[in-house]
C-alpha cells in the first residue's frame, strides 16, 4: 500500500511540475531596444513586453511602427551582411534595477520575413530570466504596410524551464514487482512436461546427433567395401 | 550408396530448415563471446602505466635495509619508496589529496615516520622495506591559530611538535613517537622575539630581531629544559641591510643556519660563522656527513658553466676536489639538494649520490662525476592537456603522394616525359627500400627504435603533454618514451590550451603545435608554438603578449601554407590574429566568453573589413539565475569531429533525425536556491546565435562535473544531495521525423527559430568517477562508448546505448525491435568492462582520446598520478584479423584450392578429349 501512495505522491508531483514548475510569481517587465535609426545613441526604443503573471504568461506587446528611416537603415545593414541587434531590459519584482540580454538576428533574414520575429525567454523556477533569445520566423513574407510605416510581428513565448528527470527508482522496484508476480502467476499455471516445454531445444540438437550419427556410417561405408 | 543418398536427400533439406530457424540460436551464442576484455596474455600488448609521485618535498635514502632505496614525501602527497639504481617506485602510499593528507614531515631510523595533515594530525609508523603501515596515532590540537607555522622533528627517539606564536612564545610537545604517549604535556616558552622570518635548525629556533640598525640575531634550543637563549648583535655578521635567514636543504650534521650568503653554525651554545662562501644566492646549500668530516655541497645553475656543483670541507674550509663538477648539458633549472649520501670508498676516495629537484619538478639522482644514474620527470604527475599528434609520413611514402597529388603534378611535371622519369625514380627508390629491409633482415629492426613515421594504421602517434610545472612532454604513445622536452619557467598553465594548427600531413612544412596559457607573473597571454615532433620552437616560437586573453580559437580555413590561424580575443575586445596574414581567411567566426563568476555569457561575431578583424558582441545571456549561479563547465563539441548518420532508423522504416549543431555549447552553473538548497541549472546554447535550444534544472544537486559532448548527445555528472549519490544526466537531441534542412545543405543556426525535441533521463552511477571521456575514431563509424574513469582507480568502458535517454522502462514490441536496453536506474560497472585491468590508477583526473588510422580503434590516455596508455575498440576489432589468426591453414587450404582447380581443369579437359574421341 505504501508504494502504492509512493506511485501517486510520483505522479501528483510530476502532475505538478508540468503545469506549474515555477515557485514564484509575479509581474515581469522587458523594455525592448533596438541599434536601428539611433542617431547618436547605440541603442534606442523600440517597444515594450509586460507579463502582469509570469505564471499565465500571457503578454501585452507595444512596439512602435517601423518608418521609411528605419527600413533603409535596415536595407543598409543588409547589404553588409550585418546584424541587427536587440538589447532587452528586464526588470521584475525582486529585480527592479534590471537586467540586459542582448540578441542579434541578420538584417538579411529580418527583411526577408516581413520583419516578423519570434521572441522567446526562458525563465528559472525561481522567476529568474536566462535569456531572451530573438529569431526570425521561418517564412518568407510580404511587408505588412499600414499607411507609410510598417508594423513588427512579434511572437512572444515564455519557456518555463523545466526540472530534469531524476532516475526512476520508483517505477522500476514496481515493475521489478510486477515480473515478479507475474512470473509467479505463470510458474503456477505452467506445468507441462519438461518436453512439451524444451522441445524446441532438443529437436534441434536430435537432429544434429542423427545426422552426425548418419554421416559416420557413409565415410565407413567406402572403406568396408 | 545410392540408397543412402536417397534417403540422406530429405534429411539434409530439413537441416537447413533447421539451420535457418536456429539462426539466431547462433546470434545468441556469438553475443555470449561479446567480452570486452582481454587476455592475460594481451597485457602491456597494447597498454602502458607509468607511475609517478609528483614534485619531491622531503628525501632521505635509505641505508638501514639491504635493497637501497630511497624514500620521499611529495609535494602530491604521496610517501613513496624509490629504487636507487632505476628510479623505479619500489612502493607507494597516495595520501588524501587536501590538506588532511599534507606530509609535514619524513624522518627515517629503522622505520619510517611521517606526520600528516593540519590539525587533527596523524603520526604513521611505517615499514621501510615493504611500506607496511605499523603503527598511528591521532593528535588534535586544542588550538587551531598558529598552527601554520609548526614545525615537526624527531630527536632521540621523541617527536617534537613545535608551535610558534609570533611575538608571544612558543609552545612546544614531545611525544613518544610510536605511542603518543605525551611525554612531558606542553611547555610554553617566552619569546616575544620571534617572527615570520625565524628558521629552525632542530633543536635551535633563530631569528633576526630588533628595530633596523641595531637587530639582534637570537636563537634558541626549544627542547632544552632550561631556556637558554644565544643573543649576538646582527652587526658582527652581516652588514647587509636586509638580512635574511634560510635554512640548508639538507643538513644531516650540526644545526647551522644561512646568513644571507654565509653559513652559520651552532655549536655549544654559540654561534660560528664558517668561512665559506656560498657562491650564488639562489644556490642550494647542503650540510652532510661523509667519512672525512662533514662537507658543504653547494649547487646551482651557472649562466656560463650550466649546472654546478662544489663541496668544501666543513672543518678546513678547503675545497674537496673530487666532488665537484659542472656540466652545460645538464638542464636543471633552479636545482635544490633534496638528499645527499657520502661514504668512502677503498682508495680514501668520496663517493656522493645526490638527489637533486628541479624548478621543472624532475628529480636527477646524480653521482660523483657528474653521472646523472636516473631521472623522474615528476612533472608528469601533473598533465593539464593532452593532444595527439600525427607523424610524418616516411620519405619515401611523400615522395608517392607527391607524384599523384594532381595539384602538384600539374606544376611540376608538365610533359609526360618528366612524369614518367619521376615514375622510375620513385619505383627505383620504393626497390631500394626493399632490398635494404630484406638485407637488414630482422635482428638488426629489433636492435633499434622505430623511426618516427606514420605506420600504416597510423596507431603510432606523438602525444604532447602539458603540465602544470610548465613543462612539455612529447612522448611516443607505444611505448611511453619521452622523445623531447622542453620547459617553459614563465607559462601558467591554468586554463591553457593546445592547438595542433598544421598536421605533418603537408611534407615540405613542419607540423605545427601552439600553447596558449598565461604569463606567470603579468597574467597576459603566452603564446608557445612549437614543432610536436621534434619539440623544436617555431613560428612565432614564444609569444608574451601585453594583454590578457579572453578566448582564443582556430580558424577553420588553412592559409598557404596549411596554417591555420590561430584567434585571439583580448580583454578589450580587440582581436588579433596569427599570422597577421591569415586576417582576410576570417569568415563567418564566432566565439563565445563565459564568465565563470558573473555567469554571463556573450557571443561575438568576427568581421573582417578589409584591414583588420574586429569583433562585434551580438549577443548576451545571463545564466546567474539572480544572482546566486556561477558556470562551472562550458563544452563544445570537438573540433573537426566527424558524424557518419543524420539520423536513426526506428523499426517502422523511419528516421529519427538527429539534431546536429556544430555550434551547441553546453553550459553547467550551479549555485545555492532559497528553496531548493543547491541546484545545477545545465543550458545548451547555440554558440553563434546565443538561443537557448534547451535547459533544465536539478533541484538539490550540486557539483556538475565531467560532461560529455558529441554528436547529437550530452552526458553530465552532478551529485544528488538528496539522495547522497553520483548521477548521470544524459540527453540526446532530436529533429524528429523530418529533416530540417535538405540533406548536404550546410546548418545554419541564424535561420530558423525551430526548436529541437530533447530527450532526458539520468541513471544513478554507483561509484564516485573522476573522470570521463568518449572513445573517438576516425569515421564515427565504430559506436562511441564512454570512459568513465573511478575513484577506484579503475576506467569503465560503457557503452552509449545503456546511457541512451529513450531507453524506456518497458519497451513495447517496436522499441524492443530497435534494440533499445529497457530502462534501469542503476548504471551497470561490470568487472569485465574495465579496460586497465588489474592496473590501478591512482588520483584519475583526466582521460583524453583520439582516433586511429583503424575505425576500429580509439587511443585512449588516462593522466593523473599515473600515466596509462591503452586502445580501446567499441564496436570489437571488426577491420582487423585476430591476434592468434592461423595464417598458415589458410595459406595452406588457398594453395590446395588453386591447385584443386587446375588439376580439376586438366583432368576436365582430358576427359573431354577421351569423349570426343568415342
Amino acid at each position: 500500500m505504501q508504494q502504492f501512495t509512493l506511485f501517486f505522491v510520483v505522479h501528483l508531483t510530476a502532475l505538478f511540475a508540468s503545469t506549474a514548475c515555477i515557485d514564484y510569481d509575479g509581474f515581469l517587465n522587458m523594455k525592448l531596444e533596438h541599434s536601428l535609426n539611433c542617431n547618436d545613441e547605440k541603442f534606442c526604443h523600440r517597444g515594450s513586453i509586460t507579463l502582469k503573471s509570469i505564471r499565465t504568461g500571457v503578454p501585452i506587446i507595444d512596439q512602435i511602427l517601423f518608418n521609411e528611416k528605419h527600413l533603409e537603415a535596415l536595407k543598409k545593414l543588409a547589404n553588409e551582411d550585418e546584424f541587427y541587434s536587440i538589447k532587452t531590459t528586464i526588470t521584475t519584482g525582486e529585480n527592479s534595477k534590471g537586467t540586459e540580454y542582448l540578441s542579434s538576428v541578420k538584417a538579411q533574414a529580418f527583411l526577408e520575413n516581413g520583419l516578423s520575429d519570434v521572441i522567446n525567454a526562458w525563465i528559472l523556477p525561481n522567476g529568474a530570466v536566462i535569456a531572451v533569445n530573438f529569431q526570425v520566423a521561418n517564412s518568407t513574407q510580404p511587408l505588412k504596410q499600414a499607411t507609410n510605416e510598417y508594423k513588427l510581428n512579434s511572437k512572444f513565448y515564455l519557456r518555463y524551464i523545466e526540472q530534469a528527470p531524476v532516475p526512476d527508482t520508483a517505477s522500476y522496484i514496481q515493475k521489478m514487482e510486477r515480473d515478479r508476480e507475474a512470473r509467479e502467476k505463470g510458474e503456477m499455471k505452467d506445468n507441462r512436461s519438461f518436453l512439451a516445454k524444451y522441445w524446441m531445444y532438443i529437436v534441434p540438437v536430435a537432429i544434429f546427433v542423427m545426422i552426425s550419427g548418419a554421416t559416420n556410417p557413409e565415410a565407413s561405408a567406402p572403406a568396408g567395401r | 550408396m545410392g540408397n543412402l543418398s536417397i534417403n540422406l536427400k530429405p534429411n539434409f533439406m530439413g537441416l537447413l530448415k533447421c539451420l535457418n530457424s536456429i539462426n539466431w540460436f547462433i546470434v545468441f551464442f556469438s553475443l555470449i563471446n561479446l567480452s570486452m576484455c582481454i587476455y592475460e596474455d594481451q597485457i602491456g600488448k597494447f597498454d602502458w602505466r607509468q607511475s609517478y609521485v609528483g614534485r619531491i618535498k622531503f628525501a632521505q635514502f635509505d641505508t638501514v635495509s639491504t635493497a637501497r632505496k630511497i624514500i620521499v614525501a611529495t609535494e602530491e602527497n604521496v610517501l613513496a619508496a624509490l629504487n636507487l639504481k632505476t628510479g623505479q617506485v619500489v612502493w607507494r602510499h597516495v595520501f588524501e589529496s587536501t590538506s588532511s593528507g599534507n606530509i609535514q614531515l619524513l624522518h627515517l631510523s629503522d622505520q619510517i615516520i611521517t606526520v600528516t595533515g593540519s590539525n587533527p594530525y596523524l603520526v604513521r609508523g611505517w615499514d621501510l622495506s615493504t611500506g607496511v603501515l605499523i603503527w598511528e596515532w591521532g593528535l588534535t590540537l586544542q588550538k587551531n591559530e598558529h598552527t601554520d607555522f609548526s614545525e615537526w622533528w624527531v630527536q632521540n627517539g621523541l617527536l617534537v611538535h613545535m608551535v610558534p606564536k609570533f611575538g608571544s612564545h612558543i609552545e612546544v610537545s614531545v611525544y613518544n613517537v610510536a605511542t603518543g604517549h605525551n611525554r612531558g604535556a606542553t611547555s610554553k616558552l617566552p619569546a616575544v622575539w620571534i617572527n615570520e622570518g625565524c628558521v629552525l635548525s632542530p633543536p635551535y629556533y633563530t631569528c633576526i630581531s630588533g628595530s633596523p640598525g641595531n637587530q639582534l640575531l637570537l636563537s634558541m634550543d626549544v627542547t632544552s629544559d632550561a631556556v637558554q637563549i644565544i643573543s649576538k648583535p646582527l652587526a658582527e655578521y652581516t652588514t647587509a641591510r636586509n638580512a635574511n635567514l634560510n635554512p640548508f636543504d639538507t643538513n644531516t650534521v650540526i644545526p647551522g643556519f644561512l646568513l644571507n650568503e654565509k653559513i652559520i653554525l651552532i655549536r655549544g651554545n654559540k654561534f660560528e660563522a664558517i668561512n665559506i662562501a656560498v657562491s650564488e644566492p639562489s644556490a642550494s646549500v647542503a650540510l652532510v656527513d661523509s667519512a672525512s668530516g662533514p662537507l658543504v655541497l653547494q649547487t646551482w645553475n651557472d649562466e656560463a658553466k650550466g649546472f654546478t656543483l662544489t663541496a668544501h670541507n666543513l672543518v678546513s674550509g678547503q675545497r674537496v676536489n673530487e666532488i665537484g663538477w659542472s656540466d652545460r648539458s645538464l638542464s636543471i633549472p633552479e636545482p635544490e639538494l633534496s638528499a645527499v649520501i657520502c661514504t668512502k670508498t677503498a682508495r680514501e676516495q668520496h663517493v656522493c649520490r645526490i638527489l637533486v629537484t628541479a624548478a621543472d619538478d624532475a628529480s636527477h639522482l646524480i653521482q660523483q662525476e657528474g653521472r646523472v644514474l636516473w631521472t623522474r620527470e615528476e612533472a608528469l604527475a601533473n598533465v593539464v592537456a593532452v593532444e595527439f599528434v600525427d607523424l610524418p609520413v616516411s620519405d619515401l611514402d611523400a615522395a608517392i603522394e607527391s607524384e599523384f597529388d594532381q595539384k602538384e603534378a600539374a606544376k611540376m611535371h608538365s610533359s609526360v616525359l618528366a612524369a614518367f622519369t619521376r615514375r622510375l625514380q620513385s619505383q627505383f627508390q620504393q626497390l631500394q627500400g626493399a632490398v635494404r629491409t630484406l638485407l637488414a633482415g630482422d635482428a638488426a629492426a629489433a636492435d633499434e627504435p622505430p623511426p618516427l613515421v606514420r605506420d600504416y594504421f597510423n596507431l603510432h602517434k606523438i602525444m604532447v603533454l602539458l603540465t602544470d610545472a610548465g613543462k612539455i612532454f612529447g612522448m611516443d604513445n607505444l611505448s611511453g618514451e619521452i622523445l623531447w622536452k622542453l620547459y617553459e619557467p614563465n607559462l601558467n598553465t591554468e586554463a591553457a590550451v593546445m592547438f595542433t594548427r598544421r598536421s605533418a600531413r603537408h611534407p615540405p612544412h613542419d607540423a605545427y603545435l601552439t600553447i596558449v596559457g598565461k604569463h606567470e607573473e603579468t597574467g597576459n597571454g603566452l603564446i608557445v608554438s612549437l614543432n610536436p615532433i621534434r619539440g623544436t620552437p617555431v613560428g612565432e616560437q614564444t609569444l608574451h603578449l601585453d594583454v590578457q586573453i579572453l578566448q582564443c580559437a582556430v580558424l577553420y580555413k588553412a592559409d598557404a601554407q596549411k596554417l591555420h590561424a590561430l584567434i585571439l580575443l583580448d580583454k578589450d575586445e580587440n582581436v588579433q590574429i596569427l599570422p597577421e596574414s591569415s586576417a582576410p581567411l576570417v569568415e563567418n567566426m564566432y566565439m563565445h566568453v563565459a564568465d565563470r563568476s558573473s555567469a554571463v555569457v556573450r557571443g561575438y561575431a568576427l568581421r573582417h573589413d578589409g584591414e583588420r578583424v574586429s569583433a562585434k558582441n551580438i549577443w548576451s545571456v545571463d545564466l546567474s539565475g539572480g544572482g546566486s549561479q556561477r558556470v562551472v563547465w562550458s563544452v563544445s563539441k570537438p573540433a573537426a569531429e566527424r558524424i557518419h548518420s543524420a539520423g536513426r532508423v526506428l523499426p517502422d522504416r523511419s528516421v529519427l533525425y538527429k539534431h546536429l549543431n556544430p555550434n551547441l555549447v553546453l553550459l553547467l552553473t550551479e549555485g545555492p536556491d532559497p528553496v531548493h538548497k543547491d541546484v545545477v541549472v545545465a543550458t545548451c546554447v547555440d554558440g553563434v546565435s546565443g538561443g537557448v535550444l534547451s535547459a533544465h534544472v536539478h533541484r538539490r544537486a550540486r557539483r556538475p562535473a565531467l560532461p560529455l559532448h558529441s554528436e547529437h548527445f550530452l552526458a553530465y555528472l552532478y551529485y544528488n544531495d538528496k539522495q547522497r549519490r553520483h548521477e548521470i544526466a544524459t540527453l540526446e537531441l532530436y529533429e524528429g521525423p523530418e529533416r530540417w534542412v535538405p540533406a548536404g545543405a550546410a546548418f545554419s543556426s541564424l535561420r530558423g527559430a525551430r526548436a529541437p525535441h530533447v530527450q532526458r533521463h539520468a541513471y544513478i552511477v554507483p561509484a564516485a568517477p573522476a573522470a570521463a571521456a568518449l572513445s573517438a575514431t576516425e569515421r564515427s563509424l565504430t559506436d562511441k562508448h564512454v570512459l568513465l574513469a573511478l575513484s577506484t582507480g579503475a576506467i569503465v568502458e560503457l557503452p552509449w546505448a545503456l546511457l541512451e535517454p529513450r531507453r524506456a522502462l518497458s519497451p513495447a514490441g517496436e522499441a524492443r525491435e530497435e534494440g533499445l536496453v529497457p530502462y534501469a536506474p542503476e548504471l551497470p560497472l561490470p568487472a569485465e568492462a574495465v579496460v586497465n585491468y588489474n592496473a590501478t590508477l591512482l588520483r584519475l583526473t583526466r582521460i583524453h582520446t583520439a582516433p586511429s588510422g583503424l575505425e576500429s580503434t580509439s587511443l585512449v590516455l588516462a593522466t593523473g598520478l599515473d600515466l596509462f596508455y591503452t586502445r580501446i575498440a567499441p564496436s570489437k576489432t571488426f577491420d582487423l584479423l585476430k591476434d592468434d589468426f592461423d595464417y598458415y591453414l589458410i595459406s595452406v587450404v588457398l594453395a590446395a584450392l588453386v591447385l584443386a582447380t587446375y588439376s580439376t581443369k586438366y583432368f576436365a579437359a582430358r576427359k573431354m578429349l577421351k569423349m570426343a574421341w568415342k
